[in-house]
């Protein structure tokens, strides 16, 4: 194809906190020197991570070109070729109106949550609106809808709650709707403490006033008149935009007394998290909200009967918020048309890990989980096979390839032992330990354990401790065997959610991935040769060249030899701590890993 | 040099003027201590001593916060401080290996610090920043470097001392070639052979 573009007249830069980490401050403004005629804009994530920093460009006859992995030096062939002076930069077109296809990573998705990111300025009220934003509130206060209907309409929807455990939002919502009390609260959990997810980060950076609507359809749904967004302190671009979303939601009169004119009251304000996985368990965040420690506490009585406060309260995850615009504008019956019997509508993955294509995905419930990883995904990233897909983070589990066939559904995807979680998908190939991951979440499920309950305190500790035994090779086939026991002990007597779900990783891998607890324990090998304990880094004679660029980076001194010389160079065992810094500074492939 | 000296200077009317825009009551704790460690770094004992004296916040609430979450801390860090990321993605690609490539350019040995003695840099693990496709991830103050192997990061971390006028012990004697490394040798460090 070779249409020739006319003359630009917008180019969008995608600043969301991955496009900024990936160099958009610099892009931005090289074009405004370069190209100081032409608008410049930035917007949130457009979710894919693997392309960025990406720049779309709209000519003034309404074409669109959409380029990714955009620097610096790609710049002026980029502006050439807008001006007609050179040809198109292939290498960094994604998509373009022109040539539409070739980009299966956005036309596989179905964008309800993610409907605006990255095609709005996050900080404009203005831009909202144009794309149809604060419609649902209106058209709920001007037709007077009753609050009774709202919560009618998204249980038609079949709406279930997108922080992990999928607990259905319009019954939730008439708990509290029915709860006694004329002070009632609304919270929006975007304590995203899974690590691996990133959808609510990238919802509050790239379209607040989504979620902000969201709020306030949940509040008028339940009768709130305040609401908290408590939001990770870690992501403080999503602090500053949702911050100014409520500031000039204020101004334009759909936060406050008596909004559009209808007697209905809602105001909010952002509570910053402070580091606690822990939180994301509803009645620890009611504490945390409070200014104590984020322990749980005993259910019932549940927090939409006695929560924030001693009020009913309502804590609905940021993403099920993004929904809840769309489905009141469409009705509920348009997102019940999307997925399956029981999972109704789309769920945003955060795809990662050794995957072509990584970033936010959207998807139609229903679809399975090797079409997200290979059509959307694009497959793996190394050449080796994919092995398992970590879904849930530390309350999930690892799925194994030959399940890959599993649809995205909640009750399908418990089937497995893994769980449908916030949404976090870490995809890991041959070079992963799958004992290593276990430990990497019991270490991390212990650390977060606020230590109420027995169960969880000691279990997650014991099972750690017996975890990494096995991945220092010192592990006995009676330590897997009480491994096992332990994890079954700590999922049904733990108190909250963290310890009811933190054996899943322990569990779901011995399920599937056995042998490599074996291999650790009988032939004392990890056959990823991932764990430190099981692996030694040598040298191979007959590809060292004797430059030694390992011996520099080596930070224990543990490399000797002579410039030059080959055959001279070795690793000393004992001081050898298997990090691996050789390898990868190695130019010529020379150090063995066994 | 000691860690001591690291110490801040608690400004006692800058406290107070905290507690005069955030509250007094008890659900004012972890803003007020997230005030505290954004100007400080961390939580100096002379500042929570004076939330404590002046709002209705008790000692053992204000601590047990404190404690709680992985936000805070009570020891003082380098001028700068370096976040490496933990979430999974960063741990399946090699986030242990940023960790030892640092702590070899900041000469941290003891297992058990986590700042250069010179008080530059101080490394703190983080459970996830939410920037997963980019792993393994970092970030040296504000800044965020994103598909890192070791020796990348040493280069960042070398590349920001510079601009900031830090020194990188350990780095002066014998690795300042680690900027750009050559594959000839510098042939200013010849070992014994064994």
């Amino acid at each position: 194809m070779s249409a020739q573009p006319s003359t630009p007249v917008t180019i969008i830069v995608g600043e969301g906190t991955c496009g900024i980490a990936a160099g958009a401050k610099d892009v931005f403004e090289t074009f405004r020197d370069m190209a100081p005629e032409t608008e410049i804009k930035t917007v949130g994530c457009v979710g894919m991570c693997h392309e960025e920093v990406m720049v779309e460009i709209f000519d003034d006859e309404g074409g669109s070109y959409l380029y990714g992995k955009v620097d610096k030096k790609s710049i002026p062939a980029i502006l050439k070729f807008h001006r007609g002076e050179g040809a198109l930069p292939g290498d960094h077109l994604i998509r373009s109106s022109v040539q539409p296809d070739g980009a299966e990573y956005l036309t596989r998705q179905t964008r309800i949550a993610l409907r605006n990111v990255g095609r709005l300025d996050p900080k404009s009220l203005e831009e909202y609106r144009e794309r149809g934003g604060y419609r649902s509130i209106e058209k709920i206060l001007t037709d007077g809808i009753s609050p009774e209907e709202v919560i009618g309409e998204i249980k038609t929807a079949g709406l279930r709650g997108r922080g992990g455990a999928g607990f259905p939002t319009a019954v939730k919502w008439s708990f509290a709707r029915s709860a006694k009390g004329d002070e009632k609260y609304l919270i929006c959990n975007g304590d995203e403490g899974d690590p691996g997810a990133f959808m609510d980060r990238s919802l509050l950076e790239g379209d607040p006033h989504s979620v902000l609507e969201g709020m306030l359809i949940a509040a008028y749904a339940i009768g709130a008149s305040f609401g908290y967004a408590y939001i990770r302190a870690e992501y403080p671009l999503a602090v500053e935009h949702f911050g100014k979303a409520i500031q000039d939601a204020r101004i334009a009169g759909f936060l406050g007394k008596n909004i559009l004119g209808h007697a209905f009251d809602f105001d909010v304000k952002i509570k910053q998290g402070a580091g606690a996985f822990v939180c994301g368990e509803e009645t620890a965040l009611i504490a945390s909200v409070e200014g104590n420690r984020g322990m749980p506490r005993i259910r019932p009585p549940f927090p939409a009967v006695r929560g924030l406060f001693g009020k009913p309260t309502i804590i609905n995850n940021v993403e099920t918020l993004a929904n809840l615009a769309w489905i009141i504008e469409k009705g509920g019956a348009a997102y019940a048309g999307i997925g399956t019997g029981e999972s109704k509508g789309t769920k945003v993955f955060a795809l990662a890990g050794t995957i072509k294509r990584g970033g936010l995905v959207e998807v139609p419930m229903g679809m399975t989980i090797r079409e997200v990883l290979y059509d959307i995904g694009g497959g793996p990233s190394t050449g080796r096979p994919i092995k398992a897909v970590q879904l849930g983070g530390p309350s999930g589990g690892c799925i194994p390839e030959s399940l890959f066939d599993t649809p995205i559904e909640y009750e399908a995807l418990n089937a497995t032992g893994a769980i449908m979680g916030s949404g976090g998908m870490v995809v890991m190939d041959t070079r992963s330990c799958m004992v290593d991951i276990a430990r990497y979440f019991l270490e991390f499920t212990q650390i977060e354990s606020c230590g109420k309950c027995t169960f969880c305190r000691i279990g997650t500790l014991r099972m750690k401790e017996l975890l990494t035994r096995i991945c220092g090779g010192e592990g006995t086939m009676d330590d897997i065997d009480m491994l096992e026991n332990v994890a079954h002990q700590v999922k049904s007597s733990s108190l909250c959610g963290l310890g009811q779900t933190a054996p899943n990783p322990v569990l779901t891998t011995l399920k599937y991935f056995r042998d490599e607890y074996v291999a650790h324990v009988e032939e004392k090998r990890c056959p990823a040769g991932v764990c430190k304990g099981l692996i030694t880094h040598t040298i191979m004679k007959d590809r060292c060249t004797g430059c030694s660029i390992c011996d520099r980076y080596c930070p224990v001194d543990a490399i000797t030899g002579v410039v030059k010389q080959p055959g001279s160079w070795v690793i000393d065992q004992e001081l050898c701590i298997n990090c691996g810094m050789c390898v990868e500074v190695c130019n010529f492939d020379a150090i063995r890993v066994q | 040099m000691e860690q001591s000296s690291l110490e801040a200077t608690v400004d006692k009317v800058l406290v107070q003027k905290w507690i005069a825009e955030i509250g007094s009551d008890a659900p004012a704790a972890v803003p007020l201590l997230q005030a505290v460690q954004n100007e400080y770094g961390y939580l100096p004992r002379e500042a929570m001593n004076i939330i404590v004296s002046e709002t209705d916040i008790s000692a053992s609430q204000l601590f047990g916060v404190a404690t709680f979450y992985s936000q805070f801390r009570l020891d003082p860090v380098g001028r700068f401080i370096i976040k490496v990321c933990h979430g999974t993605a960063c741990h399946v690609s090699g986030a242990d290996r940023i960790n030892t490539a640092l702590r070899q350019s900041l000469g941290i040995k003891d297992e058990k610090e986590d700042t250069a003695r010179n008080g530059s840099y101080t490394i703190e693990d983080v459970a996830c920043i939410g920037c997963c496709s980019l792993a393994p991830v970092m970030l040296i103050g504000d800044e965020t470097f994103g598909n890192l192997k070791g020796a990348d990061a040493q280069r960042s971390l070398k590349k920001h001392a510079r601009q900031h006028g830090e020194f990188l012990p350990g780095h002066e004697e014998k690795r300042s070639e680690a900027d750009a490394p050559e594959k000839k040798s510098p042939g200013k460090k010849k070992k014994e052979m064994l």
